[in-house]
């Protein structure tokens, strides 16, 4: 498939989060690869130990990606949901299976530049077998119209020591109104990284992220970080919830949220829970304004206040 | 040698104007020189050290500020920054996502050959521009890197005056030696430093020191001399008779620290 055959503007949106997009097209680059242009399988490339299969359903598509026992690779696996219409249904449920001893990445990206009106809902189940390293990237762009809706779920059953690391970033564009739910359940010995990034910034924009980890595994141990900027009126709620069900399992949930201009709104709910003496959750939270020391900090080289806001967004913000 | 910094009568309240910091303070710092500020915790270093920057919530209720004979006793921390003024803070933020080279180069009026302003800053402050050019500041770079690259972004800014608040605060000695290098190099590239601190062996480093005893300006004179008179405020004249060395010899003989010891005794 040549990049001329893809819609541009989904492609530019890629290259406005860094991602280099040469390797990106099937019959390019190492890595495996499925992409969506709205509802129709644009392509598909599988390499050795990865198996994509899709198929297509009124509304979006069905998906199996499955990582066989034992595959390690570098390359990451490529999907990319796009949608270059103002409006419509787009709907995926992909099931990603990583067998026991595999070590992957996966960069999931979901790009509606033209967005007006347009639904994109996900629901997604992820088993991640024993012994792997799992590494899920989610970006997402929805143009400049805060146009879009996006539901996405996903449930993920993480396996005994294995390592799994969810990046989420919505910090492009303006998001429209996003309601996303992660549940994660974490076996024994496994280690969850969760990190949330997102960026509200009209009064359009509603964006509403649960992010759930359950340590169900002894000696399971977590931290999901959030963070998020709401400026022009728009608004964020996070809710970070961990649960500690088993012995020796340690969970710690990070929430910082800052404020800009009339009317934004930033909330945030954590919500922890342990019922295994031997376990240990924890929780902060900052909302607001950045930390006045390191608006000082900034200050003190030349920069005024507002300035030195923008280069702590910018770095709070960055993938 | 002209003053670049003249505090005339300076006094500090607290935020809520109920108690006096710093108390009718007044000294220079000549240009070019290391001018050291010590005093035990809590006689008002670091209030100073604030106040003198312009941080918002350190604010002079009485007295003048002067840098290089402008009035900036009215000017913003921004404002005083962009004039030439700036300060390494003795705890510097860890700021996830803000690399080492960013945070270096936001200093930097002029942005040509920025990568290697930024290099050349990191290997002023003894750091290798190659491991940690692209380091994020947070909470992976030890308590001693966080300091160095603190530094680096001060040198880089080139301005007239840094202020340093604590450099040795959490450092080892051997450490603590590199950055009596560090503060020599500055001091060669014509920039004076204001230097916040209760060490005799950092002190040692300075031409000029003010003491600072519960927010009153003892003395300013030369280094050691103001040192002699901290210890004896604090009697320690063993400490004095024993510690003070400047350039391989003894600053004083026992006589005359014996002397100052007695005039204290007498006050």
């Amino acid at each position: 498939m040549r990049r001329n055959e893809y819609p541009q503007e989904i492609l530019q949106s890629l290259e406005d989060y860094n991602i280099d997009i040469k390797d990106f097209m099937p019959g390019h680059g190492g890595g495996a690869k499925l992409l969506l242009n709205f509802n129709k399988i644009a392509g598909v490339d599988q390499v050795e130990g990865v198996i994509l299969k899709g198929r297509e359903i009124p509304n979006g598509i069905v998906a199996d990606i499955i990582i066989k026992e034992g595959t390690k690779h570098e390359e990451p696996v490529h999907l990319c949901f796009g949608v270059n219409k103002e409006t419509g249904v787009q709907e995926i449920f992909p099931r990603i299976i990583a067998e026991d001893n595999t070590s992957v990445k996966v960069q999931a990206h979901c790009s509606f530049p033209k967005a007006n009106g347009l639904i994109h809902k996900m629901f997604g189940h992820f088993y991640i077998g024993k012994n792997c390293n799992f590494n899920y990237s989610e970006t997402h762009y929805h143009g400049e119209n805060s146009g879009a809706l996006v539901a996405p779920v996903g449930y993920m059953y993480i396996g005994e020591n294995s390592i799994f690391e969810n990046n989420f970033n919505l910090t492009q564009g303006t998001p429209g109104k996003v309601k996303i739910m992660i549940d994660i359940y974490a076996m024994q010995n496994s280690i969850i990284r969760s990190n949330i990034k997102a960026y509200g910034k009209s009064k359009k924009d509603s964006i509403r992220i649960r992010d759930s980890v359950f340590l169900e595994g002894e000696n399971a141990r977590s931290v999901i970080k959030m963070k998020a900027v709401a400026r022009n009126g728009g608004e964020v709620l996070m809710y970070g919830v961990t649960e500690g069900n088993a012995p020796h399992c340690n969970g710690h949930v990070e929430c910082s949220e800052i404020v800009l201009g009339k009317g934004s709104i930033c909330r945030a709910r954590p919500f922890i829970r342990a019922i295994d003496p031997t376990s240990s959750i924890s929780h902060e939270a900052s909302l607001g304004r950045f930390p006045q020391k390191w608006l000082d900090e900034l200050m003190a080289k030349g920069l005024t206040e507002d300035e030195a806001t923008e280069i702590l967004i910018e770095a709070m913000l960055k993938e | 040698m002209n003053m670049l910094l003249e505090l005339k009568n300076l006094t500090i309240p607290t935020l809520d104007q109920k108690c006096v910091i710093v108390n009718n303070v007044s000294f220079g710092v000549k240009k070019g020189s290391i001018h050291a500020v010590i005093g035990p915790n809590g006689s008002g270093k670091s209030t100073l050290a604030y106040t003198i920057m312009g941080l918002d919530s350190y604010k002079i209720s009485q007295g003048k500020l002067y840098f290089d004979g402008i009035d900036i006793t009215n000017m913003s921390l921004t404002e005083r920054a962009k004039l030439g003024i700036t300060l390494a803070w003795q705890e510097p933020a860890r700021i996830d996502g803000l690399s080492v080279f960013k945070y270096i180069s936001l200093g930097i009026k002029d942005k040509s050959n920025l990568q290697e302003k930024v290099k050349e800053a990191l290997r002023t402050v003894n750091l290798e521009p190659e491991r940690y050019y692209n380091r994020i500041i947070d909470e992976t770079l030890s308590g001693g890197e966080r300091k160095r690259v603190e530094l680096a972004a001060a040198i880089a800014m080139r301005p007239k005056l840094i202020i340093l608040d604590e450099p040795d605060s959490g450092l080892d000695m051997i450490v603590i030696e590199d950055f009596l290098n560090i503060f020599n190099k500055i001091k060669a590239l014509n920039m004076t430093i204001l230097l916040i601190t209760h060490r005799e062996d950092i002190g040692m480093v300075a031409d000029y020191g003010t003491l600072l005893w519960r927010g009153d300006a003892i003395l300013t004179d030369e280094f050691p001399t103001v040192m002699v008179k901290y210890c004896a405020k604090a009697g320690l004249k063993e400490f004095c008779k024993r510690a003070l060395f400047k350039n391989g010899g003894k600053c004083f003989d026992d006589e005359y620290i014996d002397r100052i010891f007695r005039e204290e005794e007498l006050l």
